[in-house]
C-alpha cells in the first residue's frame, strides 16, 4: 500500500508539471482553435536557458529560474508573431497553423542539435537528494518542489483568468474571437498575453523537466505527452487540462512502477488512442455541433 | 559527380515519393492531414522484410502483400477516427504513428530499437521508377474520375459534399487506405534499400516531412508531389555536408512556405497535356496582343 | 397525393425548443412555401429533413418511405436535395467542376475500374459530362462554366447552386433563401426560373424566403412558423387574411 502511495506522489508530481506544460496548449487551443506543435520546443528551450543561466552565466537559482522563464515567455510571443500571425491574417486553415507549428519546432529542436550539440545535460545539484519522510512515504525534496511550483503558478493564473480584467478578455476572446473583437477587445493583445503566458510557464516547466531529468534536444518530444494530456482532458479546458496532466502522470508513473518503464511513453499514446474514439471532446471540453 | 551516387539520389527521392503520392490523394485531394503515415511504412517495412527474409518469399508480391496489410490496417484505424473532426483526427494518426514505434522498438522478434540488419537488397532505381510510374497512373486516374472528383469535393466543403450524395466516410476512408497502402510500399522498398530498419527511422519526424514534402509541391497537384519528393530528397543529399543543417533549413522552410506561398511550388495546378496547350495557347494570345481570355483554370 | 410529410416534427437543443410538433405536408408537383420571422425554426426543419440534424421526435415520411435520421448522403441519393442560405459551393472549383462533380451518381462505375479506365467507364464519363453541359446550359450558365464559382456575382452563385442540386435529379427541390440579397429585377428572374424548371425537371418544390413577392407569387401552399411551431398553413389568400399570422409576421416587408 505505501507503494501505491509512493507511486501515487510520483506520479502526481510529474503530472503536475505537465499540468504546467498543458496549461499552455489549452490557453492557446482556446482562443485560436489549434495545437500549438512549437510549445514542445519553447519547453525544450527552457530547460536549456535554465541550464545556461545556472551554470554558464552563473546565476543563482531563483534568478535562472525566472530568467528562463521569462526568455521564453518572450520566445512564444517572437513565434507567435512570427509563424502564426501572418497566416491568421489571411485567414489561412487551422491545419496550415499546425504545419507551421511543426516547422517552427522541428526548426528549434534541430537548431539546438546544430548549433550546441545533442548531448545530454545534467543540471548541478539544487536540492539536496535526501528525499522527506512524511508518514510511510518517502518525497522526493525535488518533487515536492515541482508540486508547489506548479501549484502556485497554477492558482495565479486561475487568479489571473477569473479576477483580471485581462484574464475576463480572454475567457471572452475564447468564447467567440470574432464577437469579443466586436466589442472593443483588442484579441491581438489577448493573443499575445496568452503565448506569454504559455510561454512563461513552459520555461517553468522545462527547467523542472531539467532538473529531474536532464537536458537534451527532443526533451520538445516527450513533452507531447502534455498535449495528450490536455486533450485527454479536453482541448481548450483550463481545469480539464491540469486533472488530464495529473491524471496522465499518475497513469505513467503507476504502469511504469508496475509493469516495465518501456511502456511508460505507450500507454500515453494507447491513452490518447482511447480518448479520441470514445470521448474526443476529452473530459471536460465541449461537444458541438456544427451548423448549417 | 560519381553515376552511381545520382542513381542512389534518385532511388531515395523516388522511395519518398511512393509514401508522397499515397499523402497527396489522402491530403492533397481529400483534405485530410496526417502526421502517422511512417507508421505505415514502418508496418510494411518490417512485415516485407519478414516475408523475405524469414519466409523466403520474392520482393514484389512480399510488397504487395505488405500493401494490403497497410490498407486493411488503415481501414481499422479509419473506422475509428475518421468520424473526428479535422485535428483530432490529425492528433489521432500522430498518436498511431508514435504508438507503432514504441512497440517496434519493444519487439526483439524484429530487432527492438537496435534494429534489424541483414535484408536482402531488392530495391534499385528501376523497380523503383515503374513502380512509380504505376503509382502515379493509378492515382491520376482516380483523381479524373467521378471518386476523385469526390474526394476533392469532401476537401473543399463536406456538408455540401453530404448534401449532394456524396458518402464523405466511405471516400475518406478509401483515401486513407489508399494512401496507406503507398506508403506501406514506400517502406517495403526502403527495407530492401537500406537493408537495414531501425524504428526511428520512422518518426513523427518522417511522418512530417511527407506531409511538408506534399504541401510544398502544392496541394491537389500529382506533379507538385513527384517535383517536391524530387527536390526535397536530392537537396539535402548534395547538401549532406550541412546535414545537421538540413532540419533547421526544412523546419524553417516549412515556415516560410505556409506564410508566403501556402499553395506550393504547383499551386494545384497539373502538368497534363490540355494544361500544357492551354499555356502555350496563352502564351501565343499574350504575344499577338490579344486580350486575355477570362481567366479560369484551377487554383488552392 | 403528398411527396413529403412532416409528422410531429420536433428538434431541441439541450433547453431550446427549435422546431415543435410540426405537422405538415408538401404536395406533389407543387410549389410550397416556409415562412416565418427569422429564428422560427425554418432552416432546422430543412435540416432535419435532409439529415444534416438528428430528430428529437417524429418522423419524416418521402414519397412513402420513413427517412428519420437517415445519413444526409443518402436522402441525397433517395431524390431530396436542397441550396443553402449562406450558399455552399464549392467555392474554388469552377463552375462546370461544381455541376460535373454532382453528377456522380448517373454513373455507377467502381474504383477499380476508374484505375484501368475501362470502356464502361469511359462511356459514363462522357456522359457525366454531357448531362454537366446540358444542366449549365439550361441553367444559363454554360458561358461561364470555366470561372471560379466564388467570382460569380451573387445572383448567378445562387443559380449554381440549383443548378448543382439538379445534378442529383431530385423529386423534391429545397430552396432556402433563394432570392435572398437580390432585387426586385433578380427576384422576379428567379421565380420565373423556378416556375420553369418546376415542370421541366418534374419536380415538388419547397421554399424558405422572406421575399413575399416570391412567396405569394408562386406558392400554392404555405406554412408559417413561429417560434418553431406551425402557426398556420393554407394558400397564399389564407396566409395573407389570417389575423395570426398578420399579427406575429406580416405587413412588415413587401
Amino acid at each position: 500500500m505505501s507503494q501505491f502511495l509512493q507511486q501515487l506522489i510520483n506520479g502526481l508530481s510529474i503530472g503536475s508539471v505537465y499540468a504546467l506544460m498543458a496549461v499552455g496548449y489549452s490557453l492557446v487551443y482556446s482562443i485560436m482553435n489549434f495545437s500549438n506543435f512549437a510549445h514542445g520546443g519553447v519547453i525544450m528551450l527552457g530547460a536549456y536557458f535554465g541550464y545556461y543561466y545556472l551554470t554558464a552565466a552563473g546565476l543563482p537559482f531563483p534568478a535562472a529560474f525566472i530568467g528562463a522563464a521569462l526568455t521564453t515567455c518572450l520566445l512564444a510571443v517572437i513565434i507567435e508573431r512570427g509563424a502564426y500571425k501572418p497566416l491568421r491574417e489571411r485567414k489561412a486553415p487551422f491545419l496550415y497553423f499546425i504545419i507551421s507549428a511543426m516547422g517552427t519546432s522541428i526548426f528549434l529542436e534541430n537548431m539546438v542539435i546544430a548549433t550546441i550539440g545533442p548531448t545530454f545535460r545534467t543540471y548541478p545539484e539544487i536540492l539536496s537528494r535526501t528525499p522527506i519522510q512524511i508518514g510511510s512515504v518517502s518525497v522526493g525534496r525535488l518533487d515536492l518542489t515541482m508540486f508547489i511550483i506548479s501549484a502556485i503558478c497554477l492558482a495565479l493564473l486561475v487568479f489571473f483568468i477569473d479576477h483580471t480584467k485581462m484574464g475576463k478578455a480572454i475567457q471572452a476572446t475564447a468564447y467567440n474571437i470574432k464577437a469579443s473583437a466586436l466589442m472593443g477587445i483588442n484579441t491581438d493583445l489577448v493573443i499575445i498575453v496568452v503565448f506569454a503566458l504559455g510561454g512563461f510557464f513552459a520555461g517553468i516547466a522545462g527547467v523542472l523537466f531539467g532538473m529531474k531529468y536532464t537536458v537534451y534536444p527532443q526533451i520538445g518530444i516527450i513533452t507531447n505527452k502534455s498535449f495528450i494530456a490536455a486533450v485527454f482532458g479536453g482541448l481548450g479546458s483550463l481545469p480539464g487540462a491540469v486533472i488530464g496532466s495529473i491524471l496522465l502522470g499518475i497513469i505513467e508513473t503507476i504502469t511504469s512502477g508496475y509493469f516495465s518503464s518501456q511502456y511508460r511513453d505507450l500507454i500515453a499514446f494507447v491513452l490518447l488512442i482511447a480518448v479520441l474514439v470514445f470521448r474526443p471532446s476529452g473530459l471536460m471540453g465541449k461537444v458541438t455541433e456544427d451548423k448549417a | 559527380m560519381d553515376l552511381n551516387y545520382i542513381f542512389g539520389i534518385l532511388t531515395l527521392a523516388g522511395i519518398n515519393l511512393m509514401s508522397v503520392l499515397g499523402l497527396s490523394l489522402l491530403t492533397g485531394f481529400t483534405g485530410m492531414f496526417s502526421f502517422g503515415h511512417a507508421g505505415f511504412m514502418a508496418i510494411v517495412g518490417y512485415t516485407s522484410a519478414m516475408m523475405t527474409v524469414k519466409f523466403g518469399l520474392p520482393f514484389i508480391p512480399a510488397l504487395l502483400i505488405g500493401g494490403l496489410i497497410a490498407a486493411l490496417v488503415s481501414s481499422i484505424i479509419g473506422k475509428l477516427t475518421l468520424n473526428l473532426k479535422g485535428d483530432y483526427f490529425c492528433i489521432a494518426t500522430l498518436g498511431f504513428g508514435e504508438a507503432i514505434r514504441l512497440i517496434l522498438d519493444n519487439v526483439q522478434y524484429f530487432g527492438g530499437a537496435r534494429g534489424w540488419p541483414g535484408i536482402p537488397h531488392h530495391t534499385q532505381l528501376l523497380n523503383v521508377v515503374i513502380i512509380n510510374i504505376v503509382a502515379i497512373i493509378v492515382l491520376a486516374n482516380i483523381v479524373r474520375s467521378k471518386h476523385g472528383r469526390n474526394m476533392i469535393a469532401v476537401r473543399e466543403e463536406e456538408l455540401a459534399s453530404q448534401i449532394v450524395g456524396i458518402n464523405v466516410f466511405k471516400y475518406k476512408l478509401i483515401s486513407l487506405m489508399i494512401s496507406a497502402a503507398y506508403a506501406g510500399i514506400a517502406g517495403g522498398l526502403m527495407a530492401h534499400y537500406m537493408t537495414f530498419l531501425q524504428p526511428k527511422m520512422f518518426s513523427l519526424v518522417k511522418s512530417t516531412e511527407l506531409t511538408i514534402i506534399v504541401i510544398f509541391g502544392g496541394l491537389g497537384s500529382i506533379s507538385g508531389s513527384v517535383l517536391g519528393a524530387l527536390v526535397l530528397t536530392s537537396l539535402p543529399e548534395i547538401l549532406r555536408t550541412f546535414s545537421e543543417w538540413r532540419l533547421v533549413i526544412y523546419g524553417l522552410s516549412v515556415v516560410i512556405i505556409m506564410i508566403t506561398r501556402p499553395s506550393g511550388l504547383m499551386g494545384g495546378y497539373e502538368f497534363t497535356p490540355s494544361s500544357m496547350k492551354k499555356l502555350f495557347a496563352r502564351m501565343k494570345n499574350k504575344n499577338k496582343g490579344l486580350p486575355n481570355q477570362m481567366e479560369g483554370g484551377k487554383t488552392v | 397525393m403528398n411527396i413529403l410529410e412532416l409528422k410531429n416534427l420536433t428538434k431541441t437543443f439541450g433547453g431550446l425548443t427549435a422546431v415543435g410538433n410540426v405537422d405538415f405536408e408538401v404536395p406533389k408537383d407543387g410549389i410550397s412555401g416556409l415562412i416565418g420571422p427569422n429564428g422560427a425554426g425554418k432552416t432546422t426543419i430543412f435540416n432535419l429533413i435532409t439529415g444534416v440534424y438528428k430528430v428529437t421526435d417524429g418522423r419524416i415520411i418521402f414519397k412513402g418511405q420513413d427517412i428519420t435520421n437517415m445519413e444526409p448522403y443518402k436522402i441525397a441519393g433517395s431524390g431530396i436535395t436542397r441550396t443553402f442560405q449562406n450558399i455552399r459551393l464549392f467555392k474554388k472549383l469552377t463552375v462546370y467542376e461544381n455541376v460535373l462533380t454532382a453528377c456522380h451518381a448517373n454513373a455507377n462505375y467502381s474504383l477499380l475500374e476508374s484505375v484501368v479506365r475501362t470502356i464502361k467507364c469511359r462511356k459514363q464519363e462522357k456522359e457525366l459530362k454531357e448531362k454537366a453541359d446540358n444542366l449549365l446550359e439550361i441553367m444559363g450558365l454554360y458561358d461561364r462554366k470555366d470561372l471560379i464559382a466564388n467570382n460569380l456575382p451573387y445572383g448567378l452563385q445562387r443559380r449554381l447552386e440549383i443548378a448543382r442540386a439538379l445534378a442529383l435529379n431530385p423529386e423534391l427541390l429545397l430552396l432556402d433563401e433563394p432570392a435572398a440579397g437580390m432585387n426586385p429585377d433578380e427576384t422576379v428572374q428567379l421565380m420565373t426560373l423556378i416556375a420553369e424548371i418546376r415542370p421541366k425537371f418534374n419536380l415538388s418544390v419547397l421554399i424558405i424566403d422572406h421575399h413575399m413577392d416570391l412567396i405569394m407569387g408562386i406558392c400554392e401552399k404555405i406554412m408559417v412558423l413561429n417560434f418553431g411551431c406551425k402557426l398556420a398553413e393554407g394558400t397564399p389568400q389564407e396566409i395573407q387574411n389570417n389575423p395570426k399570422v398578420v399579427e406575429a409576421y406580416l405587413g412588415v416587408e413587401g
